[in-house]
């Protein structure tokens, strides 16, 4: 009995480790596959102190996110459960694990949604993760009221700082960049050729984001043939022979070179010949090797624009400076959008409960009227009149008290008092069916 | 009534420049939006007030410096949107709008009343010389700021400083493109106006062609012109080609401002 009245402790809960704190040698081993999630879920959820329950399982991040009656066993459970799942002591990740509550765990959600929390601040992935998360418990039926709307919550979150601040607004890789610039020099891609010398990890992220804007050709030239096939049958592209190329390059609007080697493939006399049988039209030239690929002196010449792979880091550079900046907008947005959530949350039990007190009071007073007035036949219209304006108002003045309490408690967004007010008087007039 | 269109004209020439400008330095997609429909009340409202004084004196209100520069404001602005209209320029609307707020503003500075006709200039030949040479002026001005637009991105890309606003500029390719294609209009409608001024001469003063510095200036340009689009044919672009431009409607801006300035018969008694 004595049990029972201690209040037990609600919380939202974020438990996991992530890139900050935990080396990938580590975070690999904790990764949650598809398949192993639709098992977990119903595992994380059947602990007695766990109520609602998701997992957030991406390359830079393991978290279990619960809406938990008792933080401390959730905590405590939700560590041996990840420890059990993968089959790992828990020694070799404890120390790795961090644990947010309450507004914490709300903040540190709204942060990883809205990219804030990402090893490349900004980056559009994590949103999309998160959203399968979601949708993995969902469909699993892990997740009530409380984490249904947190992640929905979430996700507007993320939405709003995208549209209100620059955070995603400018690329912050090499490749990414170049293909940018290629756009402000091309009005569109899709009736363009690009020639790409070289097959090394940079050339095929270039690649991938030309593709990204619909180049129109890609020709494929490498010293080693074989690799250069492999390469285009890839990406569909056209193989040109090492050789050749240089006749070739007059075709060529953007000019990739990640080719080795210490001579500059492309030197001012070829690109000349090439700008004269193109008639003069702009050549973009992309230097993405050390030692360069390209004659730097060909930027002098008219119509060529030549960006090797310093010049591109420098823009990188500049644009993660930026991303820093708007991460501070992003921060102020998130604050707010945290006290939001935790109106909502400090005050969700609130109505239910002023309903389920006025409900079960209106039946007591209707039970006992109608005790009294059995008992009563023979009395006069007026005295029934009376005496069930007595039980009314009766009823009416002992519950105002009841839920003045609530009220009060719960207009502070204060979620621990609120919800230590609503169990209060959930017990008190055994609201929860414990006294029927 | 020509006063108060040509006033909502100035109120919104600078609403829409005021619209361009936040769409070129914010990344909303409202003032986009906004912004030419300002400009096209502006038009709109400017078209009102040449059509007032025009019905009010009888003939094709071009014939003073206040109505030239009226009549040239509008027919740029005019222009600007059709151009918008088909390809999203978002800068040139930043670069058109505050012009055309500027020249309005001018307009009222230069404000005269209508009077009558003189002698000189009452021939059918007037709309159709005085039309056909500010649509051509119209169409080079936006080929110009095209090309100013040209050689300032072409210079950023090349020291490769690409950040801040100017990132919002057009890419090269489509300001090279309408430079070619405004000056492949504006060639057509220049040489007709030369002809048809040649014309006109003939029929006011007995011969084709009078050597006064107006229309030498005006050949000037047409012959600029003609190199600039003959260069353009057989593969001169990019910043060469611009800056040609640029030089070419700046001869042009002489010829037509010279009207006034210059000493000589073309354009009667004026002003």
């Amino acid at each position: 009995m004595e049990a029972n009245l201690v209040s037990p402790d609600p919380s939202l809960m974020v438990v996991g480790l992530n890139h900050h704190t935990t080396p990938v040698e580590v975070r690999e081993k904790l990764a949650f596959s598809e398949g192993m999630l639709r098992h977990a879920l119903p595992r994380l959820v059947a602990a007695p102190s766990i109520q609602e329950g998701a997992i957030v399982s991406t390359c830079n991040r393991v978290e279990v996110v619960a809406w938990t009656h008792d933080r401390r066993q959730a905590g405590q459970y939700i560590k041996t459960f990840l420890a059990q799942e993968q089959g790992l002591p828990l020694q070799l990740f404890e120390t790795h694990l961090y644990t947010h509550t309450d507004r914490e765990a709300v903040r540190h959600m709204f942060r990883v949604a809205s990219s804030l929390d990402s090893l490349v601040v900004g980056e559009p992935q994590i949103l999309g993760q998160i959203k399968d998360a979601y949708a993995a418990s969902a469909s699993i039926g892990t997740l009530g009221t409380v984490l249904h709307r947190w992640f929905h919550k979430a996700f507007s979150v993320a939405k709003r700082v995208r549209s209100e601040t620059g955070i995603a607004a400018k690329s912050v890789s090499v490749s990414s960049v170049a293909v940018e610039l290629a756009c402000r020099i091309f009005d569109q891609l899709s009736d363009k050729t690009a020639l790409v010398i070289g097959v090394g990890e940079m050339s095929q992220q270039t690649i991938r984001h030309l593709q990204d804007k619909a180049i129109g050709t890609l020709l494929i030239t490498n010293r080693t043939f074989q690799r250069a096939v492999e390469l285009a049958s890839a990406c569909a592209g056209t193989v040109v022979p090492f050789e050749q190329f240089p006749r070739q390059l007059h075709l060529a609007d953007v000019v990739i070179g990640s080719a080795g080697g210490s001579v500059h493939h492309l030197t001012s006399d070829l690109v000349l010949g090439a700008l004269h049988e193109r008639k003069r039209r702009p050549m973009f030239l992309i230097d993405l090797g050390v030692p360069r690929n390209f004659d730097p002196r060909l930027n002098n010449l008219e119509n060529v624009f030549l960006y090797d792979i310093d010049d591109l880091e420098q823009i990188v550079a500049d644009h993660k400076g930026e991303r820093v900046r708007e991460a501070r907008k992003a921060e102020a947005i998130v604050s707010q959008e945290v006290e939001a959530f935790w109106q909502w949350y400090a005050c969700r039990d609130l109505s239910p409960t002023i309903v389920a007190l006025r409900h079960k009071a209106e039946a007591m007073r209707k039970h006992e009227l109608e005790k009294a007035l059995a008992g009563l036949k023979d009395c006069s219209p007026e005295v029934r009149r009376a005496i069930e304006g007595l039980s009314v108002s009766l009823m009416n003045k002992l519950l105002h008290p009841p839920i003045g309490y609530l009220k009060n408690h719960s207009r502070n967004g204060d979620a621990e008092a609120g919800a230590t007010s609503v169990t209060a008087v959930r017990q008190m007039f055994g609201l929860d069916g414990a006294q029927d | 009534m020509e006063i108060v269109l040509l006033t909502s004209a100035l109120v919104f020439y600078l609403l829409s420049t005021a619209g361009f400008l936040l769409a070129l330095l914010s990344a909303q997609q409202t003032f986009l939006r906004i912004a030419p429909g300002l400009l096209l009340v502006a038009c709109a409202a400017h078209a009102g007030a040449i059509a007032a004084r025009s019905l009010s004196v009888g003939y094709i209100a071009v014939t003073n410096p206040y109505e030239a520069v009226s009549f040239f404001t509008w027919m740029t602005s005019g222009l600007f949107l059709l151009v918008q209209w088909r390809s999203s320029l978002t800068v040139l609307g930043a670069v058109v709008s505050p012009i055309g707020f500027i020249l309005t503003l001018g307009v009222f500075v230069l404000y005269t009343q209508a009077r009558a006709l003189p002698p000189a200039l009452q021939s059918s030949w007037l709309p159709v010389h005085v039309t056909l040479a500010f649509l051509g002026n119209a169409v080079f001005c936006v080929a110009f700021f095209a090309s100013l637009i040209y050689v300032f991105q072409e210079k950023q890309i090349k020291g490769k400083k690409i950040g801040g606003i100017f990132r919002h500029l057009p890419a090269l390719e489509t300001l090279d493109k309408l430079n070619y294609r405004s000056l492949s209009w504006g060639f057509p409608l220049l040489t007709l106006g030369i002809v048809s001024g040649a014309v006109w001469a003939r029929h006011a003063w007995g011969h084709f062609w009078i050597w006064e510095p107006r229309p030498v200036l005006s050949l000037l340009s047409w012959v600029l012109y003609a190199f600039l689009l003959h260069y353009r044919s057989v593969g001169w672009r990019g910043r060469r080609a611009a800056t040609l431009t640029i030089v070419c409607f700046t001869v042009l801006l002489v010829s037509f401002l010279g009207v006034r300035l210059l000493p000589g018969r073309h354009g009667g008694e004026f002003g």
